[in-house]
C-alpha cells in the first residue's frame, strides 16, 4: 500500500508541474500586451511601463517562471489588481462557501442517487425502474443554471419554502471564531498567532454555527444551502443512480446471492447485507470522480445563487480583466481537483486489493 | 478461380445450399440493433427536428429573432407568440428556432475539431511509441487534470469572450479524450498481423495509419462523438450564461437564459423554453450516444 501511494505520488509530479505552466503561461498568452488589458484603455503610457515593472513582465521568461514557482513556494500568487487585495487572502475568503456548498451537493447527490438505484434495480425491467432511468438521463442532459433558476422560482419565489440566495439572511447574526474564542487576546500572545485559522475557519458558516453554538444561524444556513446544492446535485446524482443500479443488477446475478435466497434469508437482508456490500466499490468510485466535475459546475450554480465562492469570483474577476485572481483561483481549483482524484484511487486501492497488486 | 464450364459440376454447393447466415457487415448489423432501440429512436426523432429547425429557420420561424417589440416586452406566451416575448421584445419561438443552428453547429464543429486533432495525437502517439508516445499523453494527463468547464473558461479568459473563440476552447478541453481512444486502439491493432504484413511489404507509415489503424476506432470515436457533443452543448450554453461565449443579441440558448435570468420571478417563460432547448438537445444525444454504443459494441452493455 505504502508503495502504491508513493507511486502515485511520483506520478503528480509532472502533472503539476504542467499545471503551474499552464497557469503561468495564461498570463503570457492573452494577444497583445498584458499590462495594456489588465489596465483598461485609459490607462497612460507611464502608468503601464510602471506596472510592466512593477509586475516584472519585462524579464525573460525563464526568469519570470522562476519567481512564479518560488512565489507560490512561499504562498504568494500576488496582487488583485482591482481590489490590490492578495490573491491567497481573496481566496481564502471564497474557498470555504465552495467548499460548504460541494459537499452539500455531494450529500445531496448521494442519498438521491443510492436511493434511485436501488430501487431502479429492486423493481428491475418494470415501470418504477424505466422511469427512474429516464430520469436519471434527463437529469444528465439538464443545464445545471437552468434547474438552479427554476428551482429558485419555484421554491424560492413562489412557495417561499427556502430562500432563493445568499448564504445567510441579512439579520441573522454569526458571530465569528475569532470573535468568540479569541475575544480580548492581546496582541503579540500565541493564542494570537491563531487568528488567521479562525479568521479562515469563520467562512465556513455551518461549522462556526455549530462550533458558536449558534441554532438560529445554523438553521438559516443550512435552508440557504439546500437549493443551490440541489442544483449542483442534480448531475452526480443521475450518475450514481445508474451506476447504483447497474452495479446492483450485475452482483445480484451472482451464485452467493442464489446461495443466500436459496438458504432462505429475507430479500431485504440479500440486499442490503450481501449484494450491496460488493455492489458500493464502482459507485464509491464514481462518487470520488464527481467531485472533480462537480467543482466546475460550482461555478455555474454560484453565479445564480450568489453564492459568494471561487467559482463566482472566477467568472467575475475575467469579466473584469483582473488576470492575477484568474490565474490564482484557476491553480487552486486544479490543485484541489487533482488531490481529489489521488485521494479516490488511493481509497479505491484501499477497498479492493486486485487493484494494488495487479498488473 | 472462376468456374468454367466443363470443370467439375457440383463440387462447391451454393451458400444458399449451405444455409450460410444473410449476408451483413457490421455497421448494416448495428444498424439494425439501433433502429430496434426506442429509446435511440426517441433521441434521433429529437435530433431530426432540431436539424429541421436548424435549416429551415428562416421558413419555420414566425417572426425576425432580433426584431424588438418593447411594448410586448415580457408578455407571457399568447396565440401570436407561442412561448412569448424576451427582456426587450422579442419573440422567443423564433429565437429558440434559430439557436438550434447555433448550438447544433457548436456541437457538431467543436466535437469534430477536437476529433480530428485528438486522433492525430493519439495516433502518432500510439504508432510511435517511446518519448513521443510519453510527452503527448503526459500532457493529455495534464489537461484532463483540469475540471473541463473551469479549463474552457480559462481558455476563454485568454483569447477572449466570443462565440468562436468559446468554440475554440470547447474543441481544446476535449481533445484528451479522443487521444485517449485513438491510442488505445492503435496500441492494440499495431502488433496484429496484418499491419505487420503491411509494414514488411513497405507499406507507407501514414497509409497504414488511415487504411488499417484508424478504421479500427471509427466505433469508440463514433459513440464517444456523439456523447460529447452533448457535454459540448452544455458547456458551450454554460460559458454564454456566464457572458463569456456568444454575445448579445445572438440568439443562443445559454445567452438567452444570462440575459434573461433577472426577469425569471417576474417572467419566468423567459426562462424556462431556452432551457427546455438546451435539454432536449442534449437529452437527443445522450440517447442517440447511448443507443449507438449498444448498437455498436454490445460487450458494452450493461
Amino acid at each position: 500500500m505504502t508503495r502504491y501511494i508513493a507511486q502515485r505520488l511520483v506520478l503528480l509530479v509532472p502533472v503539476l508541474l504542467g499545471i503551474l505552466v499552464i497557469t503561468f503561461s495564461m498570463l503570457r498568452l492573452i494577444p497583445g500586451d498584458p499590462a495594456r488589458i489588465m489596465l483598461g484603455e485609459h490607462a497612460t503610457e507611464e502608468s503601464i511601463a510602471r506596472f510592466r515593472e512593477a509586475m516584472g513582465l519585462n524579464d525573460p521568461i525563464h526568469v519570470q517562471f522562476w519567481r512564479y514557482l518560488t512565489n507560490i513556494l512561499h504562498g504568494d500568487l500576488g496582487r488583485a489588481i482591482r481590489t490590490n487585495e492578495k490573491v491567497t487572502v481573496e481566496l481564502m475568503q471564497r474557498l470555504p462557501a465552495t467548499v460548504e456548498l460541494t459537499f452539500g451537493a455531494m450529500f445531496l447527490a448521494c442519498i438521491i442517487g443510492i436511493i434511485a438505484g436501488i430501487i431502479s434495480a429492486y423493481y428491475h425491467n418494470t415501470v418504477i425502474d424505466l422511469g427512474t432511468m429516464v430520469g436519471a438521463l434527463v437529469g444528465v442532459s439538464m443545464p445545471v443554471f437552468w434547474l438552479g433558476l427554476i428551482l429558485m422560482y419555484i421554491f424560492g419565489f413562489k412557495l417561499k419554502w427556502l430562500p432563493p440566495s445568499g448564504r445567510l439572511t441579512v439579520g441573522v447574526e454569526l458571530q465569528s471564531l475569532t470573535d468568540f474564542f479569541l475575544a480580548g487576546v492581546a496582541e503579540g500572545t500565541w493564542q494570537y498567532k491563531l487568528k488567521p485559522i479562525t479568521d479562515f475557519l469563520s467562512n465556513f458558516y455551518i461549522l462556526t454555527a455549530i462550533l458558536t453554538g449558534n441554532g438560529k444561524a445554523l438553521w438559516d444556513a443550512l435552508k440557504h444551502l439546500v437549493l443551490p446544492s440541489l442544483a449542483l446535485g442534480s448531475i452526480p446524482a443521475a450518475i450514481i443512480a445508474r451506476m447504483t443500479r447497474s452495479s446492483l443488477l450485475e452482483v445480484l446475478g451472482e451464485d452467493y446471492i442464489r446461495t443466500a435466497r436459496a438458504k432462505g434469508l429475507s430479500e431485504r437482508v440479500v440486499l442490503f447485507g450481501h449484494a450491496m456490500k460488493n455492489a458500493f466499490l464502482p459507485v464509491i468510485t464514481v462518487i470520488g470522480l464527481q467531485f472533480g466535475s462537480l467543482l466546475g459546475g460550482a461555478i455555474l450554480t454560484e453565479t445564480i445563487f450568489s453564492w459568494p465562492g471561487m467559482g463566482r469570483l472566477v467568472v467575475d474577476r475575467i469579466l473584469a480583466r483582473d488576470y492575477p485572481v484568474v490565474q490564482g483561483t484557476v491553480l487552486v481549483i486544479a490543485l484541489i481537483f487533482v488531490f481529489v482524484n489521488l485521494l479516490v484511487d488511493i481509497s479505491y486501492a484501499y477497498l479492493d486489493p486486485r487493484i494494488r497488486y495487479g498488473s | 478461380m472462376a468456374d468454367t464450364p466443363g470443370s467439375i459440376p457440383a463440387a462447391k454447393p451454393r451458400a444458399a445450399e449451405l444455409q450460410l447466415p444473410p449476408q451483413t457487415t457490421l455497421y448494416l448489423d448495428a444498424l439494425r440493433r439501433l433502429v430496434r432501440n426506442r429509446l435511440a429512436i426517441a433521441g434521433m426523432v429529437i435530433l431530426g427536428l432540431l436539424l429541421i429547425c436548424a435549416i429551415f429557420a428562416e421558413q419555420l420561424a414566425p417572426y425576425d429573432p432580433l426584431e424588438q417589440e418593447l411594448l410586448l416586452r415580457r408578455q407571457p406566451p399568447s396565440a401570436q407568440h407561442w412561448m412569448g416575448m424576451d427582456e426587450v421584445g422579442r419573440d422567443i419561438l423564433s429565437r429558440i428556432i434559430f439557436g438550434a443552428r447555433i448550438s447544433l453547429q457548436i456541437g457538431i464543429v467543436s466535437v469534430s475539431l477536437a476529433i480530428v486533432v485528438g486522433a492525430l495525437l493519439g495516433a502518432v502517439a500510439g504508432y510511435k511509441g517511446g518519448w513521443v508516445d510519453d510527452l503527448i499523453m503526459r500532457v493529455m494527463d495534464i489537461l484532463l487534470a483540469f475540471p473541463s468547464l473551469l479549463l474552457a473558461i480559462a481558455v476563454v479568459a485568454i483569447l477572449g469572450p466570443g462565440l468562436m473563440n468559446m468554440l475554440y476552447a470547447i474543441a481544446f478541453v476535449s481533445i484528451p479524450v479522443y487521444a485517449r481512444i485513438v491510442r488505445a486502439s492503435v496500441l492494440s491493432v499495431k502488433e496484429q498481423d496484418y499491419v505487420l504484413a503491411a509494414r514488411a511489404i513497405g507499406v507507407p507509415p501514414t497509409r497504414i495509419l488511415f487504411r488499417n489503424v484508424l478504421p479500427n476506432c471509427l466505433t469508440p470515436l463514433i459513440v464517444q462523438g456523439t456523447l460529447g457533443i452533448a457535454t459540448a452543448i452544455l458547456d458551450a450554453a454554460g460559458l454564454s450564461f456566464l457572458g463569456l461565449g456568444a454575445r448579445p443579441p445572438t440568439p443562443e440558448w445559454g445567452a438567452m437564459l444570462g440575459q434573461g435570468r433577472g426577469s425569471v420571478f417576474t417572467a419566468p417563460h423567459i426562462v424556462i423554453f431556452p432551457g427546455l432547448a438546451i435539454m432536449m438537445t442534449v437529452l437527443g444525444f445522450n440517447l442517440l450516444g447511448d443507443g449507438l454504443r449498444d448498437a455498436l459494441d454490445p460487450r458494452l452493455r450493461v
